[in-house]
């Protein structure tokens, strides 16, 4: 295939196998609405042509159709050679032989189907634990993919990765509202591993809270709406640094490949080593090593060896999320954030593992000095504008603060704000003990979306005078 | 791969499983796509797929397998481990039931030779044509060009057996200049329509009108929402269509059959037929698609089911089932929003204050029930005085209930296919009386 490839004139060529297994099932409201088994198997193969790429893909592994789909390829690059300007990409000079299987506690093979059913199924019953529950839903995704990568320069890199995950939900309805909980964080728990991930999430042991907690957001009082104090739970301050921060270091947004859709980014590459992001507590880096990270392999998929890079250090912008290509026109090196969705998606810049570090408060300590706040708890809604600024987000749940206790619980709570104002009024991050490896099982970048799996680690914050109660209008 | 040979495949798949009933769906996939930033293309993209998706009942149990290996021991695997995922699976309150025969015929212009045909070259020509636009106005320009084709099987051991072949086509451009944009999309099947100097042009004259963009207050205001813009916003109704949403309490029709729920002049339909977005005319069930009016007038008229609701129900079953397994119920893939007696130009030249708005981003729902939804405007938002466009505006974010929006406005009687790869949607233009912006932006 690369062989092919550079017959019919590409400068470099990779290819990348994949076989990927995908477990899904699902309970609600005491049926089995979904058992699936999705396997799929193909090859990428990219073709570099006077500075252009060329991507096609196969899910035939036969000679005939290997070649056929990297003479597409080099089509492919030649004709985005032959139209506009020069697009600038290079020969990767590093080259890696190298396996890599993700560390495994307990490979989810050995829990039978009959036991993965019960397990849902006994937690889903528990949220049924309120009259107004109308939907109880319970999940688990379990993922195994198996990538190889070759390059015409002599990469042959192995990978094996393992993700799992698994979720309750209840929608309590009543009066003509709806009320929906979920647990763990807002949509689950998503780490890289095995059915430990599944334990981890204690669905069973927290099923009748959750469906408590929904029936009683139905006459919760209304989140209020004014300039307060505000103390996110840890999978929302995961979400806040997805969207305002994790999207905005993007170097191919920053530099307008994802203009048309995605959007761009306020950041430029000269804000790098003295725009002030955030507070002096805010540090965010990207880790692709990271233990029980959701994104955690070895190598990107254009062959780079994954990096434990900062871009936020102490409040200050110093590094991107980035490709071979972007990062060399910045005078930098990759971080490694290459990844496809699968064999049939050409490589882009996705946010992998990108964490906010965990500050020195323990979290109860953290509503000591909080006269008039608000505690918010699980993400329910999420926008941001297309530079990655304005965002308004809403959670499912909240509590009231007042003079240093945590309160009546809220529904519908809200708030908004600007990125960098955001971040720099935060003036407290909880301890380790409560951060977390909150991963997102679908972060949607790209045309024609491609879903990525990421990880943002997060403890609870504490921000000051912040907008809040904006979704219902001040 | 053919008609033909999706059918054989799926025969293959049939003749093969040892279940009680068993459903074959083959589906192949062929797309391909130009994506382009500052004037070069930084993404060309070729990709084939087959995918057969198996369903198979064993003793009233239900398991799914899907693979894309098409040989006979891929085809076995997937059935084994289909019955696997069955012998596990808590026999339901229902007895599960598949498609039994039936007969559809494709809406016309569904399918066109010449844009399965189109290559990349192609594709790169149209590009190069956005180009020459951007280059002439000094702007940089960013989207894509893309082509595709697919087909789908759907065979049963109860008789069903249908196919379809369709193609789409679609570009869409933002042009971005000092400090504004511009944006134009195109969507069909037929890729001899895709005309890269009309969109190249219409994007450049978008980002000229909202050059030195003004700022104006948030709070309630008239606006007008262009197509792309209206049609991102409708398809936050879809889902309040389903019969099972509807029967669970979380759609704003629940309890509402029968009653007006939007402006008198709101009719929303589902339509695979409709000529400017013509679908498949089954759904993922096997089932015919029927064309159902859900909002007529402004009466909620009906809910979208499938298979399952149906039966719950007692209703007929519109045709609007997704892939099996499936726990987020019917859903409408074909939404049609009928339009008005106006003109956009009469629609503006009959606003005394408001604002146009080209096209919305990242739109979430803050209030399921109530409809409540946020976003932010770009890429073309004017100000309007006097009946007449008076400058560009700074973008804004929205929070309004769309049903509370749609009790008083007024269409445009243009159609649009609207969409992308995000969703797909014939809207004309729409004139909200009151729709209210939260907050501001610098840009």
């Amino acid at each position: 295939m690369l062989d092919t490839a550079l017959a019919r004139g590409a400068a470099y060529a990779d290819a990348r196998f994949e076989r990927s297994r995908s477990e899904r099932i699902d309970v609600r409201n005491g049926d089995v609405a979904g058992l699936s088994d999705v396997r799929s198997a193909g090859v990428g193969v990219r073709a570099l042509v006077r500075g252009a790429w060329g991507f096609a893909a196969t899910d035939r592994f036969d000679d005939a159709a290997l070649d056929a789909a990297a003479a597409r390829a080099v089509e492919a690059a030649r004709a985005a050679a032959g139209a506009g300007r020069d697009a600038g990409g290079t020969i990767p000079t590093d080259v890696y032989v190298d396996r890599y299987a993700t560390p495994v506690e307990r490979d989810p093979a050995t829990v039978s189907l009959g036991d993965r059913v019960a397990l849902l199924l006994e937690a889903e019953r528990a949220l049924h634990s309120a009259p107004a529950i109308a939907v109880g839903h319970a999940w688990i995704d379990l993922w195994r993919t198996d990538k190889e990568f070759y390059s015409s320069t002599g990469s042959c890199i192995e990978q094996t990765l393992f993700q799992s995950g698994a979720a309750i939900s209840a929608m309590a309805v009543g009066d003509g509202d709806a009320q929906t909980r979920v647990w763990p964080g807002d949509q689950g728990l998503y780490l890289g591993g095995g059915w430990e991930a599944i334990e981890l999430a204690a669905l069973r042991e927290n099923a009748a809270r959750i469906g408590e907690e929904a029936h009683r957001l139905l006459a919760a009082p209304q989140c209020p709406s004014g300039t307060l104090d505000l103390i996110l739970g840890g999978s929302q301050v995961s979400l806040q640094v997805h969207e305002s921060c994790g999207h905005a270091a993007e170097l191919d947004r920053i530099m307008g490949w994802e203009a048309n859709f995605s959007g761009t980014s306020f950041l430029d590459p000269a804000a790098r080593g003295t725009l002030r992001y955030g507070s002096p507590l805010v540090t965010i880096e990207i880790d692709n090593t990271m233990p029980r990270g959701f994104a955690t392999l070895a190598y990107d998929d254009e062959g780079t060896k994954s990096v434990r890079a900062d871009v936020i250090r102490d409040g200050i912008l110093v590094g991107f999320e980035s490709s071979r290509d972007t990062a060399r026109r910045i005078g930098t090196v990759s971080t490694a954030c290459m990844r496809a969705e699968s064999w049939a998606h050409v490589p882009m810049i996705r946010m992998c593992n990108l964490s906010l570090l965990p500050g020195d408060v323990p979290f109860e300590n953290l509503f000591d000095d909080v006269r008039d706040g608000v505690y918010m708890e699980s993400n329910r809604s999420w926008s941001i504008d297309d530079r990655r600024l304005n965002f308004q987000f809403g959670t499912q749940i909240g509590w009231e603060i007042k003079n240093g206790k945590r309160g009546r619980m809220l529904k519908n709570p809200t708030y908004g704000g600007v990125t960098p104002q955001f971040w720099n009024s935060c003036d407290a991050i909880a301890d380790r003990a409560s951060w977390f490896e909150w991963g997102t099982p679908n972060c949607g970048k790209g045309e024609p979306m491609q879903v990525g799996r990421t990880t943002q680690a997060a403890a609870p914050a504490r921000f000051r005078n912040v907008e809040i109660g904006v979704g219902y209008g001040r | 791969m053919d008609a033909d040979e999706r059918r054989a495949l799926a025969a293959r798949v049939l003749e093969r499983s040892r279940a009680d009933a068993t459903e074959a769906i083959v589906s192949t996939t062929h797309r391909a796509l130009t994506r382009f930033t500052h004037q070069t293309i930084h993404q060309s993209v070729d990709v084939e797929d087959v995918v057969i998706r198996v369903r198979a009942i064993a003793g009233g149990r239900t398991g799914v397998a899907t693979t894309n290996a098409c040989d006979d021991r891929g085809i076995d695997d997937a059935l084994a481990r289909a019955l696997a995922l069955a012998a596990v699976a808590p026999p339901g309150d229902e007895e599960p039931a598949l498609a039994g025969p039936a007969s559809v015929a494709a809406p016309a212009g569904a399918y066109v030779d010449a844009t399965a045909r189109a290559g990349a070259r192609e594709r790169a020509e149209i590009a190069a044509r956005i180009f020459s636009h951007a280059d002439t106005h000094g702007y940089w320009s960013s989207g894509y060009v893309a082509t595709s084709s697919a087909g789908v099987t759907i065979a049963t051991t109860a008789g069903a057996g249908l196919s379809f072949d369709g193609t789409e086509c679609g570009a869409n451009v933002k042009m971005t200049g000092d400090d504004s944009t511009g944006f134009a999309e195109f969507h069909g099947t037929d890729v001899r329509g895709l005309d890269g100097d009309a969109l190249g042009a219409r994007a450049a004259a978008k980002a000229r009108a909202s050059a030195a963009p003004v700022a104006v207050d948030p709070g309630e205001w008239t606006v007008i929402l262009e197509p792309p813009a209206f049609g991102e916003l409708a398809m936050f109704l879809a889902d309040h269509f389903s019969a099972q949403a509807y029967d669970e309490g979380s759609s704003f029709l629940s309890g509402r059959l029968g009653e007006r729920v939007v402006g008198a002049n709101v009719t929303i339909r589902d339509d695979y037929a409709d000529a400017l977005h013509p679908d498949a005319p089954f759904d993922w069930e096997g089932t015919p698609k029927q064309r159902t009016t859900v909002i007529e007038n402004g009466i909620a008229r009906t809910v979208l089911t499938d298979r399952t609701w149906a039966r719950r129900l007692d209703r007929p079953n519109t045709g609007h089932g997704l892939p099996a397994p499936n726990a987020r119920g019917p859903y409408p893939v074909d939404l049609v929003i009928d339009p008005g007696t106006s003109s956009l130009d009469a629609l503006i030249a009959g606003t005394a204050r408001g604002l146009l708005v080209t096209r919305l981003w990242y739109v979430r729902v803050v209030d399921r029930r109530r409809t409540i939804l946020t976003g932010m405007t770009r890429d073309g938002t004017f100000l309007i005085e006097d009946g007449a466009i008076r400058a560009g505006v700074r973008n804004l974010r929205f929070n309004q209930s769309l049903t509370e929006a749609l009790s008083a406005c007024a269409f445009s009687n243009e159609r649009t296919r609207t969409g992308g790869y995000s969703y797909a949607a014939v809207a004309p233009a729409v004139k909200f009386d009151r729709f209210t912006f939260a907050s501001s932006t610098a840009y």
